[in-house]
C-alpha cells in the first residue's frame, strides 16, 4: 500500500481513538468529583458511587457509548468548519497571487480558454454534422438506394430513379420494409405577395419510412402512387404554417395556390422536420405530374430512400441491390437510338446508409482533420499551463521553505498550491465558455445553405447544421482534461518543492543544482520542444490549406464575376412553353434599359452551381459504335445570345446564338472548347450534327459555334463539356438573370426588383446576390478550413513562442550568479548573449525537426483536401521554417539581452 | 416536596450558557451550578448535559480547552465564545418573555 494510504488511514484510527480517549477521561473525571461530592455529604464510598452512576442517566457503558458518539459526531463537524474555513483561506491566497500577477493570469487564463473553448466549438460541429443520429426513428436503418450507371472508365458514380426504374425495384425488392422516393423542387406561394419556397415531391410512404406523422391530418394514402394526375393535395411544414397561416387549427381541408394551381392541404408536419432536403416547407405527391412525365423511364430525377426489414443487414441489402441492379436497367433498357444497346450492360443499383451519405468526403475529412487540429491547440496549450505551473513552483521554493520552516504541513502548503492551479483552470473554464458560445455563435451564423449546397451536397448537411449547439458535454470533457492537468502539474511541482531541504531553499535564492533544479529545466525544456513540434504540425497543416485556398482562389472559373448582378426568377409553370421567348424578350429589353445596366443576360443555371442540368450527346452522323455509351455525358445550358457578352465568356470559333435562331428554324447549339476536345479530338466541330438528349434537341443540332470553358460545378473541379442552346429555341421555365452595371452591382438590385415586380408580380425575385459573391461561395468551404486552420496554427505558435520566453526569461534570472562569474572573469555581454540564445535556439531546432518530421508524416491525410499542391510543398515547408526561426529568436532574444545587461558585482553580492 | 421539572427544549443551552457566563467550568461544575441554582427543582441526567455541550461546542456557542483543577487533575474547561453569548442574549430574554406570558394568563382573574 502506498505510503501516503497508509498514513492516511492511520491518521483517522488515531484520531478516532484520540476522541474517545478524551470522551473517557472527561466521564471518569465526573464520576470521580460527584462520588467525591456524595461522600463528603456522607454517603458511604459504595452508596456514593452508585448514587453518581445512577445520576448519569443509564449505565455507565451506555452513557460512555452515547457520548463517545456525539463526541465523534461534534469532530467531524468541527473539522469540516475548518476545512472549509482552510479552503477559504487558500482560495483567497491564491486570488491574492494571482492578481499579484496579472501577466501570468492573463496568460494562462487565454491560453486555456483558447485550448477548451475551440476545442468545444469544433466538436459541437464535429457532432452536428457528423456523428449525432439524424433526426428520424432508427436512423441507423434507413438506406439511400440508387443506380449505378455503366461507365467506360471505370469511374464509379451514382444516379437517381425514374418513377418506372423505381417500380421496378419496389417490385423485385425484399430487403426493405419499405422505400419512398423524394425530389427537392421550388414553389411559387400565393398569388398576390407570392414567396418562393422549398418543397420535396415524395412518394406516398415517404414519411412512414423517415418515421414521422402529421400532427394534424392525414398522412398521404397509398392509392396516390398508383398512376399520374394524383390529386393536388399537400403536407405543410410546421414552420410556414406558423408564418404564413399564424398556425390556423382549420387550415387543414383548406385550399392554398402553389405555382398557380390550387392545392388541398391535407395535414401539417411535425415542428423540425423539414425532410431530406433539410428545407422542404411543404411535401408533394410525385404522382401529381402529367402521364408522360410519369412513364418516362429515362428521366432520372428522383432519390430513393428505404428502411430495413428487421434482420436484414445493410450488407445484405447492398448485395440484394447489386443483383436486381441489371434487372432494372432490362426492363427499361436503352431504345436502339440511344447509342450502343452494349452500354447499358454494365448498369446497377446500389445502398449506402443515410448515415454514411450525410456530408460530403471532403467535409467529413476537413472536419475531422479541424478536430485534430484544435485538439492539439488544447495539447499546446496544456503543455503550456504546465510550464507556466512549473516556473512558478520553481521561483517559489523560497517562500514555500519559509512556510515549512514555520511549521506549515505539508499537505497544508501542497493543497495551497494544489488550489492555485484549480483557481487557474476554472478561470480558464469560465473564460471558455464564452469562447466556445460565441465562436458556436459565429458557426450558426454562417448561412449552411450557400456553403454546403455551393459543394453540391444534400440536404443532411443541412439538417446537420441545424441543429448545431453549444455541446455540454464537450465542454465539460474538455474542461476536466485541462483541470487533469492543472492537478498534475501543479501537484508535481507542489510535492517535489515542499521536499526540498529546508536550509538551502532558505539560504539561497537562487536555486541551487542539488534541488533539483537541473531536473525541472530539463524537464521544462522537452515540454517547450514538444511545443515546438506541435506547432510546426499545425503551421504546415495551415501553411498547406492556405496555399492550395490560394490556389483556389486564383483558378480562372471562366467568366468576368466582376461587376455582375445574379437574380433568380420563379416563373414555375405558370408560363406557357409558347409564350417564353415573347417574355424573355420583354423582360431583357426593361431591364437592359435600367440606369447603371450595360448588358443583361439570361441562363437557366449558374456557373459554379455545384452542377446543372446535363444528358447524353449522339452523333446522328457516325457510327453508334464509334463513341461509348454513357461516357458521353454532355451538360446542357439554356441561355439567351446575349449571356456570353454579359459574362465576358469568349467566343472562340464560329458564331454565337442570334434571337433569329428561334422555334421553328433550324436547330443550333453551342459547345464549349472541352467539348470540342472530347467529342472532335480529331476534326472541326464547326457545321458537325449532334444530338443533345434533351429539349426536343435528340434527333440533332447543327455545331454553329465554339464558347470558352466555364466551371459549372466547384471551383475545383475541371470544365466538362458543355452544350448551350437558346431560350428563343428550347424554351425554359428556370431562369436566372445576369446584368452587368457600370457601377456597384448592388446598386441597382432595388431598381431591379421594382422592374420585375412591375412586369411580372406573380412570380417571386430570390437568390440575389453578386457574381462576385457566387464565386465566393463557391470557396467559402476551403475558406473556412483555412481560415480555422489558420487561426489555430497561430494560437499555437503564439504559445510555442510564449513557452520558450518564458522557459529562457526564467533560465536567465536562475543564472544570474554564474552569467555574474562569467562576466567578472571577462565575458563580454555579446558572449552572454550567445549563450542564452544557442540554448534558447537549440531547443526551437530540435521541436522544429521533430514537428517538421511529424508534420511530413501527418499532412499526408490532408491530400484529399488539398487543391494543386504537394502535402511535401517545398515553398510551404521554407516558409514554417523561417517564420519558427524568426519567432524563437525573438524569444530568446529579449532573455539574452536582459542576460547581457546582468551587472556582476549586483549579481555576486545578491547571492552572498 | 414537589416532583423534580423537567426541562422545557432549548432551555437547557441558556442554563448552562449561563453558568458559563460567570467564566470557565468544567462538566461537574456547570452542574453542580445547576444544581445550586435551582435547588434541587431541576434534574438533568449527567449524561445529558454532556451531550449538550457537545451539541453546542458543534455549533460553536461554547469552545472546550484542557485545563488542571485546583487539585490538580486534567479537566475539559468550557468556556462561552461571542457567539454563545449572543445566544444567552437573545433566548434568555424570549424565555422571560414566554415565562411572564403563561404567568400572566394562569394569574388572570377575568373569566
Amino acid at each position: 500500500m502506498p505510503d501516503g494510504v497508509r498514513r492516511f488511514f492511520r491518521l483517522r484510527l488515531r484520531r478516532r481513538d484520540l476522541i474517545h480517549e478524551a470522551m473517557d477521561e472527561e466521564l471518569q473525571f465526573h464520576l470521580d468529583e460527584r462520588t467525591a461530592q456524595l461522600a463528603a455529604q456522607g454517603l458511604s464510598p459504595t452508596d456514593a458511587q452508585a448514587e453518581a452512576i445512577r445520576r448519569l442517566g443509564g449505565s455507565v457503558a451506555d452513557v460512555r457509548n452515547q457520548l463517545r458518539r456525539s463526541a465523534e459526531r461534534k469532530e467531524r463537524t468541527m473539522a469540516w468548519h475548518e476545512h472549509f474555513e482552510d479552503l477559504v483561506a487558500d482560495l483567497r491566497y491564491a486570488a491574492r497571487g494571482l492578481i499579484r500577477r496579472p501577466a501570468f493570469t492573463t496568460v494562462a487564463v487565454l491560453t486555456l480558454a483558447a485550448g477548451i473553448g475551440g476545442n468545444t466549438a469544433i466538436f459541437s460541429a464535429v457532432d452536428a454534422l457528423l456523428f449525432r443520429p439524424l433526426p428520424f426513428a432508427a436512423p441507423d436503418r434507413l438506406m439511400d438506394v440508387y443506380l449505378v450507371p455503366s461507365s467506360a472508365d471505370g469511374t464509379p458514380g451514382v444516379t437517381q430513379w425514374s418513377w418506372p426504374k423505381y417500380q421496378v425495384l419496389l417490385r423485385d425488392q425484399t430487403v426493405f420494409s419499405d422505400i419512398a422516393l423524394h425530389f427537392d423542387a421550388n414553389f411559387n406561394l400565393g398569388q398576390t405577395n407570392a414567396e418562393r419556397i422549398n418543397g420535396e415531391f415524395v412518394s406516398s410512404r415517404y414519411l412512414t419510412v423517415l418515421g414521422v406523422a402529421p400532427i394534424q391530418g392525414a398522412d398521404f394514402s397509398a392509392t396516390l402512387d398508383n398512376g399520374p394526375n394524383a390529386p393536388r393535395t399537400l403536407l405543410m411544414g410546421n414552420a410556414l404554417w406558423q408564418r404564413r397561416f399564424g398556425a390556423d387549427p382549420g387550415l387543414v381541408g383548406r385550399t392554398i395556390e402553389l405555382n398557380g394551381q390550387q392545392w388541398v392541404v391535407q395535414g401539417i408536419l411535425p415542428p423540425g422536420f423539414r425532410g431530406l432536403s433539410g428545407t422542404a416547407e411543404v411535401l408533394v405527391p410525385a404522382t401529381t405530374v402529367d402521364e408522360e412525365t410519369y412513364r418516362e423511364a429515362w428521366s432520372l430525377m428522383y432519390s430513393a430512400i428505404g428502411r430495413l426489414r428487421p434482420g436484414v443487414t445493410p450488407e445484405e441489402a447492398e448485395a440484394q441491390m447489386r443483383i436486381l441492379g441489371p434487372r432494372i436497367y432490362e426492363a427499361y433498357p436503352f431504345t436502339a437510338n440511344m447509342l450502343s444497346t452494349t452500354e447499358g450492360k454494365g448498369w446497377t443499383a446500389g445502398a449506402t446508409s443515410l448515415d454514411a451519405r450525410r456530408v460530403a468526403p471532403e467535409v467529413r475529412r476537413s472536419l475531422l482533420v479541424l478536430f485534430g487540429a484544435v485538439g492539439f491547440v488544447l495539447l499546446i496549450a496544456c503543455v503550456n499551463l504546465a510550464n507556466f505551473l512549473l516556473g512558478r513552483a520553481a521561483t517559489r521554493r523560497r517562500e514555500i521553505a519559509i512556510r515549512l520552516a514555520i511549521g506549515s504541513s505539508r499537505g497544508r502548503l501542497v493543497r495551497l498550491l494544489l488550489t492555485e492551479s484549480l483557481l487557474l483552470a476554472s478561470l480558464g473554464g469560465a473564460a471558455s465558455l464564452l469562447v466556445a458560445a460565441w465562436s458556436i455563435a459565429v458557426l450558426r451564423a454562417m448561412n449552411p445553405l450557400a456553403t454546403l449546397q455551393s459543394q453540391g451536397l444534400g440536404g443532411l448537411g443541412v439538417i446537420g447544421f441545424t441543429s448545431l449547439h453549444l455541446d455540454i458535454h464537450a465542454l465539460l470533457f474538455t474542461f476536466g482534461v485541462t483541470l487533469f492537468v492543472g492537478l498534475l502539474f501543479g501537484l508535481v511541482p507542489a510535492l517535489q518543492a515542499t521536499r526540498a531541504d529546508l536550509v538551502p531553499g532558505l539560504k539561497d535564492g537562487a536555486v541551487p543544482a542539488r534541488l533539483g533544479g537541473m531536473r525541472l529545466g530539463v524537464g521544462r525544456g522537452a515540454l517547450v520542444m514538444a511545443e515546438v513540434a506541435l506547432a510546426v504540425v499545425l503551421l504546415a497543416g495551415s501553411g498547406l490549406m492556405l496555399r492550395s485556398l490560394m490556389k483556389r482562389i486564383g483558378v480562372d472559373p471562366g467568366f468576368d464575376d466582376r461587376s455582375v448582378l445574379t437574380l433568380r426568377l420563379a416563373t414555375g409553370e405558370a408560363l406557357g412553353r409558347d409564350s417564353i421567348p415573347g417574355f424573355v424578350t420583354e423582360l431583357q429589353s426593361r431591364l437592359a434599359a435600367l440606369p447603371g445596366v450595360t448588358s443583361v443576360g439570361l441562363a437557366d443555371c449558374p456557373p459554379l452551381n455545384g452542377g446543372c442540368n446535363g444528358t447524353i450527346i449522339s452523333f446522328p452522323d457516325r457510327e453508334a459504335t464509334a463513341v461509348k455509351g454513357l461516357s458521353t455525358p454532355i451538360g446542357v445550358h439554356t441561355v439567351t445570345p446575349e449571356w456570353f457578352a454579359t459574362l465576358h465568356i469568349p467566343l472562340l470559333r464560329g458564331r454565337l446564338l442570334t434571337p433569329a435562331d428561334r422555334i421553328g428554324t433550324s436547330k443550333v447549339i453551342l459547345i464549349s472548347e472541352s467539348a470540342a476536345q472530347k467529342y472532335w479530338p480529331n476534326e472541326d466541330p464547326l457545321g458537325k450534327r449532334a444530338g443533345i438528349w434533351q429539349g426536343g434537341f435528340q434527333e440533332g443540332a447543327t455545331v454553329v459555334g465554339i464558347v470558352g470553358d466555364v466551371r459549372y460545378g466547384t471551383i475545383d473541379s475541371l470544365p466538362v463539356p458543355d452544350s448551350y442552346m437558346s431560350f428563343y429555341q428550347a424554351p425554359r421555365g428556370r431562369m436566372m438573370i445576369f446584368l452587368r452595371t457600370a457601377g456597384d452591382p448592388l446598386a441597382v438590385a432595388a431598381a431591379a426588383r421594382r422592374e420585375l415586380a412591375a412586369f411580372a408580380p406573380s412570380y417571386p425575385v430570390y437568390d440575389v446576390q453578386t457574381m462576385t459573391s457566387r464565386v465566393a461561395g463557391a470557396t467559402a468551404q476551403a475558406r473556412f478550413s483555412a481560415t480555422l486552420l489558420g487561426l489555430f496554427a497561430a494560437v499555437a505558435l503564439a504559445l510555442a513562442v510564449m513557452g520558450i520566453y518564458g522557459v529562457m526569461s526564467f533560465a536567465v534570472l536562475q543564472r544570474q550568479r554564474e552569467l555574474g562569474i562569467r562576466m567578472a572573469l571577462g565575458a563580454d555581454g555579446r558572449d552572454v548573449r550567445r549563450l542564452i540564445l544557442v540554448e534558447g535556439m537549440g531547443m526551437a531546432l530540435v521541436g522544429g525537426v521533430i514537428g517538421l518530421g511529424a508534420a511530413f508524416a501527418l499532412t499526408r491525410v490532408l491530400n484529399s483536401l488539398l487543391f494543386e499542391v504537394a502535402p511535401s510543398d517545398p515553398l510551404t515547408y521554407a516558409a514554417i521554417v523561417l517564420v519558427l526561426g524568426l519567432a524563437a529568436f525573438l524569444a530568446t532574444w529579449l532573455p539574452a539581452r536582459r542576460a547581457s545587461l546582468v551587472d556582476p558585482v549586483e549579481a555576486l553580492r545578491r547571492d552572498g | 416536596m414537589a416532583a423534580p421539572l423537567s426541562l422545557i427544549k432549548g432551555t437547557l443551552d441558556v442554563l448552562v450558557l449561563k453558568a458559563l457566563s460567570w467564566g470557565p467550568k468544567h462538566g461537574f461544575e456547570v452542574t453542580t451550578w445547576l444544581e445550586e441554582r435551582s435547588t434541587g427543582d431541576l434534574t438533568v441526567d449527567d449524561g445529558a448535559l454532556y451531550q449538550a455541550l457537545h451539541r453546542m461546542e458543534e455549533r460553536d456557542l461554547i469552545r472546550a480547552e484542557w485545563g488542571v483543577t485546583a487539585n490538580n487533575r486534567r479537566a475539559r474547561y468550557y468556556s462561552m465564545t461571542p457567539a454563545g453569548r449572543a445566544h444567552l442574549r437573545s433566548e434568555s430574554a424570549a424565555l422571560v418573555r414566554y415565562a411572564e406570558t403563561v404567568v400572566a394568563i394562569l394569574a388572570s382573574r377575568t373569566a
